[in-house]
């Protein structure tokens, strides 16, 4: 017979007493300002990398292929590897090294790394606007960088917006991989936790349920912003909002 | 800069313009008067499409000049060589050409007013209190002064067409371009984009009007153009030109649309 191996019991109230513990939540906290501002980042990257890939001079083009070629095509990890050890290997200056933190490295290669997905989401976001919409534009005597900005972007952006959610999502948990760069974020303070009171199971749960708290408030704000965006579409899904004060019977439903 | 006729609004001289093998322009030569209503007609794939993208440089010609109110289109003349524009020049001459498309291509993000006044406001730089009332003032005159707030997905296809139009109106430019504005609608919109059309003409605004209308050309051009394989096979008064053709292509070309 097999030898039972040394088990504690799960205890529900260990997860209770865990779920507000400050570690925990300074943690969840860095989770979520290092996933949104790498994701806001990667975004902006994103859609100048894609009007670079989309141009037809090979200066800019060949650059924004390269991008998302390399980065693509790395495991995230290694490239946070490369950015948080490797670069100041490079350098090999204290001063550097001192201002390469892990917080900051986190972000800075998260959001490389996302650039170089959302350069294809912006780009097939671009492609979905129908040509006709850039030739009326420059017929109106728009330059190509105002018909960008001002009709084709915002097109765009509708069908860009549900893959970017999916994208922060992923990046959410995406970044508990800066624990190897010694970030303290949500899974790496659960494990700081666990690995002193054994409390495994527990600190897994506390650490889940909060990045399903995260991931669902931004799905449902995700959702609102899809229908603000789809403003003068037929078919038109109600906001959020408006769900909530028709509930209530405060707010004039919107006549389209 | 060669001298010029008073008088003439556009002037085509031998433009070419090629697709990869394909020929679609093969020398065009025309001029059109200021106020002159012309419609261009001819079978689907003649190069008159072409023929009006490439008078707001939408396309870029191969050969030839076209000139606009006297500057020439997409070039500028240095020394006797002709250099491409800056983008920033040819958005400038573009913004004085209106174009109206088969497709309408009205900006589905923006309202019905939000299109007429963005331009006006963005590249023409006037203000926006006075580009509201310029722009309600045009919606009006296309008999839609009640659908200023709605969006181009909740107006039918003739009322699309009729804010296109308000929007290159907006910008008051000397010229209008007509790609097939009624190619796209159904057959019972489409008086009332032509009757918005009509009154353009009236109020003298020059017009190249590519269309299978031969109803409306026969009313309103001055002048009838038949374009086949990339030339002026034949042009005239309309009485002319439907009543008594000189070329064999032309007579075919009516026998098959009237």
């Amino acid at each position: 017979m097999p030898i039972p191996l040394p088990s504690i019991d799960f205890e529900p109230a260990v997860v209770w007493r865990f779920l507000f513990n400050s570690v925990i939540l300074e943690g969840a906290q860095r989770t979520l300002i290092v996933a949104l501002v790498a994701q806001v980042l990667g975004v902006a990257l994103g859609v100048v990398s894609a009007l670079m890939r989309m141009s037809k001079n090979p200066l800019l083009s060949g650059p924004a292929n390269f991008y998302v070629w390399f980065f693509r095509g790395t495991p995230l990890l290694i490239q946070l590897l490369f950015w948080y050890n490797g670069v100041p290997q490079l350098f090999n200056n204290p001063d550097v090294t001192r201002e390469l933190t892990s917080f900051r490295v986190a972000i800075f290669g998260l959001a490389v790394n996302e650039g170089a997905y959302m350069t294809e989401i912006v780009r097939a976001g671009i492609e979905s606007v129908e040509g006709g919409q850039m030739d009326a534009a420059k017929s109106l005597g728009m330059t190509y960088a105002m018909a960008m900005r001002r009709i084709i972007l915002p097109q765009a952006f509708r069908v860009i917006l549900p893959p970017t959610g999916n994208e922060f999502i992923a990046m959410l948990k995406n970044s508990s991989l800066a624990f190897a760069i010694g970030l303290v974020e949500l899974s790496n303070a659960a494990r700081s936790i666990y690995s002193v009171n054994y409390n495994v199971m527990e600190l897994l749960v506390v650490a889940s349920i909060w990045y399903l708290v995260m991931t669902t408030i931004f799905s449902l704000l995700q959702a609102e912003l899809e229908s603000r965006l789809s403003v003068g579409q037929r078919n038109r899904p109600p906001t959020l909002f408006g769900r909530m004060t028709e509930a209530f019977g405060t707010r004039e439903t919107r006549v389209h | 800069m060669r001298s010029y006729e008073i008088g003439t609004m556009i002037r085509c001289e031998d433009v070419h313009k090629r697709f990869g093998r394909t020929e679609v322009l093969r020398g065009i030569t025309c001029d059109i008067a200021k106020g002159e209503v012309v419609v261009v007609a001819g079978p689907s794939g003649s190069g008159k499409s072409t023929l009006l993208r490439c008078i707001n440089h939408l396309e870029r010609v191969d050969k030839g000049r076209i000139y606009v109110d006297g500057q020439p289109v997409g070039y500028r003349d240095v020394n006797g060589k002709f250099v491409e524009k800056s983008e920033r020049e040819v958005a400038r001459m573009r913004a004085a050409i209106g174009m109206v498309f088969q497709r309408f291509n009205l900006f589905p993000q923006l309202t019905a007013l939000g299109n007429v006044i963005d331009a006006p406001i963005h590249v023409r730089k006037i203000g926006r209190s006075q580009a509201v009332e310029a722009g309600r003032a045009m919606l009006q005159k296309v008999g839609l002064g009640d659908k200023i707030d709605s969006y181009p997905g909740h107006l039918s296809g003739g009322q699309q067409q009729r804010v296109a139009i308000a929007r290159a109106l907006a910008m008051e430019p000397k010229v209008m371009l007509f790609d097939e504005p009624t190619s796209a609608l159904d057959p019972e919109l489409v008086g009332e984009v032509l009757e918005v059309m009509k009154s353009l003409a009236r109020d003298g605004m020059t017009m190249i009007v590519v269309t299978h209308e031969m109803g409306f050309a026969r009313e309103v051009a001055d002048r009838v153009m038949l374009i086949d394989e990339g030339i002026i096979v034949e042009e005239g008064p309309p009485e002319e030109f439907f009543d008594n053709p000189s070329h064999d292509r032309t007579k075919l070309f009516l026998s098959k649309i009237l």
